[in-house]
């Protein structure tokens, strides 16, 4: 790795043991829990020597009395030292959480790797007989074998670790089955080593992460278990100081000393406390991210655009939208990245816009300025977006919501995941009509029906009633296309609307799309990658890379007699433009990483015609296109041999 | 749906002929036998068949499991050892105060659990956060030493509720519920971290899909998006976690009802453990395995109303 990622993101890498004991060391919250529980392991085997009293010393002189400077945390109904026997208390639950866990595991792990090592029918009746295991509570467990044992330290750890020993078992069969699959395609088999010694090389290695995380977390876990059937009297002999035991006493006498109750109960707290968070600590250590980026929504405001701009556009040019400087950041610990950096765009009336670019360039991220749903982290730094002549940036959300839906609408590119699984399509189709035209849940019914129809679904009045799963994906797509027709939008966004579909799927619903332009005199931004849809479908198209448009034209103009570099290296690399090329050209190098962008042309680095003048300074839109030697050069060079 | 229930109907019978076997193990395992468990250390080798013949230990062990689940299919668990009474009029007995304070303990995490984890999904910042170290420290809380603390502060310092509570619903309805509150919350306090963390996980989730930017950029309002849309999606997940808090709850009632001195199965689990009472402690894992298995059935049931890719096509 030569340069940390800028974005925040950790990339998780082949663990190594000791990068892994480096990062549990970086983590103050693992630090502090591991030493508390050492420090009080420590304090319970020397409990002999730090207890101020003889645990078991009844003194009928001092009974239940509150804390004070001879007994720091009182004494009990019998006159026994609180903090001497919370001390004692303490190896009681340490002994029970190590002694269960360490049977559990025993007992689970073995049968997890037999499961998932002989797999077949071990595996199925192992993996039924684990789920009769869970029919029962596992007190009731714990009930059972002290039932059949007696009492006493080694059956309180025996009926612990028994409750918990299937889960063991089945973490252990997870891991065993994925590393199985994995040995199977394994050279290693080829290499000469047996099946067992592989098994176990791979997989104790990768279980062993698991397995401290369950095993920190269970042995809280028996804490909590072991007090409870003390706090019963199933635990140890009568008198033996327990954390449970001092609990029952408490019970009894809530009357006279409340305060008992809480020495122990606290105890009890803070350990499994930090069992947990140890636990919780070294499984974010293994799974090597953070839980939530540390950054926030909105830190300031855009700065507002100046007023004149806004008054005389639609009524003049006819113009729907009105793209106006825009440039999106991403906030992070330094300075904030640019993702999309001044880009100017409009669309007029029932006018198809293609916007073009290869993945990264910002395209998805202009149009999620312009619906105002940019992702968290994200923000509009400045310009303005004017629908029909509004500013509609920044709007509050109340009134962003009478634009949603009626003024621009949205169609993404998987409707599988674009569309709520759970509910049936019919009630999403409705939501829309209902907000906006306030209709009754029959009529938005009757008025959702239409709207399949129209977009071509078959059967529509039945098919509301089904949910997203039970429609292809083109079929489904038409249905997030009715979705956002709903409302009559006066825009519609296609986001990689086809890009999921296949072609011929892509050419109906491209189809279906024009012609609800027509219909609905409803202009429609295109964003794709794919050239081809654009020539199919747009009347302008803007190409767009590393957050700036760098040209903009009619579709003919543009494929014609490309003006900017990059437009010209993108059509000559375009696979399902032209069927008889004979070879794929392809631009050298990759589109810049946002943040590392360069402050001259964004495409100098990679561009035939680059001359030093084009590295300076910022390059600005001359015209309809953002380069430098635009005038001079003749583009049509480089796509010559596709005539 | 009536397929699936089938289905799961089907399942449910080996499980529960499985349990059944194992529970009639039970007395087997006994080290010595029963007999000398009972009568303890003194009890001479005579005595010891005298009383295995009084209780019948002493017939082959295929005869006594034929009669085992022949009186099973009939309901019939056996005579306890202590009392001399069918187990099953005993266990019917207790079943109701464990029921009420079961269930009143799933209402608490489910809607303790719900309402904290959405809040924690849908507000990132401090709530988010509080939400968040609260369910650390509920999760680490012993339920019966919060029915301890609820019931000095809540019974005892401010006299608000009795100390002891419990009435049963035939009779009093009102003083039955108002009996259940501190129990069901000191019992609830674990599973509803537990919930509250599964909900906020699929929360987060849930906002985070694309479904939501749908239904946004459709103009449909946030707080109808994550009430109607959002929610259903979590709640797919969250229902497995709640059959599983149901089997925690059902457990932890036993030692929580003592707290409260609720009479409850436990209390007698808890004599039958120590007096050695064993067709009690059979019946009583037997009939609290069916009662756990009848509800796995009914979350599956749950599922196939939630997650429409469940219900068998």
């Amino acid at each position: 790795m030569s340069k940390p990622l800028k974005t925040g993101t950790e990339i998780a890498s082949t663990p190594s043991s000791a990068g892994m004991l480096r990062r549990i060391a970086r983590r103050p919250v693992i630090v502090g829990t591991a030493a508390f529980l050492l420090v009080l392991t420590a304090l319970a085997a020397a409990a002999p020597l730090v207890a101020p009293y003889d645990p078991l010393e009844q003194n009928y002189a001092e009974l239940l009395l509150g804390p004070s400077a001879d007994h720091l945390l009182g004494t009990d109904e019998l006159g026994r030292d609180t903090l001497s026997r919370l001390l004692y208390g303490a190896r009681v639950s340490l002994l029970v959480a190590f002694g269960s866990v360490g049977i559990a595991m025993a007992i689970g792990v073995p049968l997890g790797l037999a499961l998932g090592y002989f797999g077949g029918w071990w595996d199925r009746l192992g993996s039924r007989a684990i789920d009769v295991s869970e029919a029962l509570p596992g007190i009731l467990l714990g009930f059972a074998v002290i039932a059949i044992l007696g009492r006493g330290l080694g059956t309180l750890m025996l009926a612990i670790g028994l409750m918990f020993c299937m889960t063991f078992a089945r973490t252990t069969r997870a891991v065993a089955l994925a590393e199985r699959e994995k040995v199977y395609l394994d050279a290693a088999r080829v290499a000469g080593l047996g099946t067992p010694e592989i098994m176990f090389r791979q997989v104790l290695p990768n279980l062993a992460g698991p397995l401290i995380v369950q095993a920190a977390m269970f042995m809280g876990a028996a804490a909590v278990v072991e007090s409870a059937l003390s706090f019963l009297g199933l635990g140890l002999e009568t008198g033996v100081p327990s954390w449970g035991g001092m609990l029952s006493v408490a019970a009894d006498e809530q009357g006279r000393q409340p305060f008992l109750a809480f020495p122990p109960g606290l105890a009890i707290i803070v350990t499994v406390l930090a069992f947990n968070v140890l636990s919780d600590g070294v499984n974010d250590v293994l799974a090597g991210g953070r839980r939530r980026p540390a950054t926030r929504r909105r830190t300031h405001r855009r700065p507002p655009v100046a007023k004149d701009v806004t008054v005389k556009a639609p009524a003049e040019t006819g113009t729907v939208l009105d793209v106006q400087g825009v440039t999106v950041e991403l906030d992070t610990a330094g300075d904030p990245v640019p993702l999309v950096q001044d880009v100017w765009l409009s669309i007029r009336r029932a006018e198809v816009v293609g916007l073009v670019g290869e993945s990264g360039s910002g395209k998805s991220m202009l149009a999620r300025a312009v619906l105002n749903l940019l992702p968290p982290a994200t923000r509009l730094a400045s310009g303005s977006v004017l629908l029909d002549g509004r500013d509609i940036a920044g709007l509050p959300e109340r009134e962003l919501r009478k634009v949603r839906g009626c003024g621009i609408s949205v169609v993404f590119q998987d409707p599988m995941t674009a569309l709520s699984p759970v509910h049936t399509i019919g009630r999403q189709l409705c939501e829309p009509l209902r907000v906006h035209f306030g209709m009754s849940r029959s009529a938005a019914r009757e008025r959702a029906a239409e709207l399949l129809d129209r977009v071509g679904v078959e059967n529509p009045k039945r098919r509301l009633d089904d949910y997203p799963h039970q429609f292809s994906g083109g079929m489904a797509q038409r249905v997030a296309i009715a979705m956002a027709l709903a409302a009559k939008p006066r825009l519609l966004i296609a986001d990689e609307a086809t890009s999921a579909l296949d072609v011929t799927t892509q050419g109906q619903v491209l189809d279906l799309l024009l012609g609800l332009r027509d219909e609905l005199d409803m202009a429609i931004l295109m964003i794709t990658h794919d050239l081809g849809v654009v020539a199919e479908s747009c009347d302008r198209a803007a190409v767009m890379y590393a957050g700036q448009i760098v040209e903009v034209g009619g579709v003919r103009e543009l494929f014609d007699g490309p003006r900017h570099p990059y437009t010209a290296a993108l059509l000559a690399s375009d696979p399902s433009a032209e069927a008889e090329m004979h070879r794929l050209a392809t631009i050298p190098g990759g589109v810049p990483l946002a943040g590392e962008w360069p402050p001259g042309c964004h495409f100098a680095n990679r561009c035939a015609f680059a001359r030093d003048t084009c590295v300076e300074q910022p390059v600005p839109m001359t015209g309809d296109v953002r380069c430098l030697r635009a005038k001079d050069l003749t583009l049509e060079v480089m796509i010559g041999e596709r005539h | 749906m009536r397929k699936l229930i089938a289905y799961r109907l089907v399942l449910a019978v080996p499980q529960l002929a499985a349990v059944s076997l194992l529970v009639f193990s039970l007395t087997y395992l006994v080290p010595g036998s029963p007999a000398a468990a009972i009568l303890g250390a003194s009890a001479t080798p005579e005595r010891i068949k005298e009383v295995e013949a009084q209780l019948g230990l002493d017939r082959p062990a295929l005869e006594r499991l034929g009669d085992w689940f022949w009186n099973l299919l009939g309901g019939d668990l056996g005579i306890s050892y202590a009392l001399s009474l069918p187990v099953t009029d005993l266990l019917m007995e207790r079943m109701p105060a464990t029921l009420s304070l079961t269930f009143g303990g799933m209402v608490v995490s489910l809607v303790i659990g719900i309402g904290l984890g959405v809040l924690a999904g849908v507000r990132s910042g401090l709530p988010d956060r509080i939400v968040g170290a609260a369910t650390s420290v509920g999760l680490a809380i012993p339920e019966f030493w919060f029915g301890l603390v609820l019931s000095l502060l809540f019974a005892i310092e401010l006299g608000w509720v009795p100390v002891v509570a419990y009435t049963p619903v035939t009779e009093d309805p009102s003083a039955w519920l108002r009996g259940l509150i501190l129990p069901s919350l000191a019992l609830g306090i674990g599973t509803a971290a537990m919930i509250a963390r599964q909900t906020r996980t699929a929360m987060v989730q849930a906002l985070a899909s694309p479904y939501i930017d749908t239904l946004t950029a459709a103009g449909v309002p946030r707080r109808r998006i994550v009430l109607r849309y959002a929610l259903k999606n979590t709640m797919v997940p969250v229902l497995a976690t709640a059959g599983f808090s149901f089997r925690i709850l059902l457990g932890s009632s036993f030692v929580v009802e003592t707290v409260f001195a609720f009479p409850g199965v436990g209390g007698l689990l808890l004599t039958s453990v120590v007096g050695k009472d064993f067709p009690v402690i059979q019946g009583g894992v037997l009939l609290i395995a069916c009662i756990v298995i009848t509800l796995n059935l009914l979350i599956d049931v749950g599922y196939g109303l939630l997650d429409p890719k469940v219900r068998p096509q």
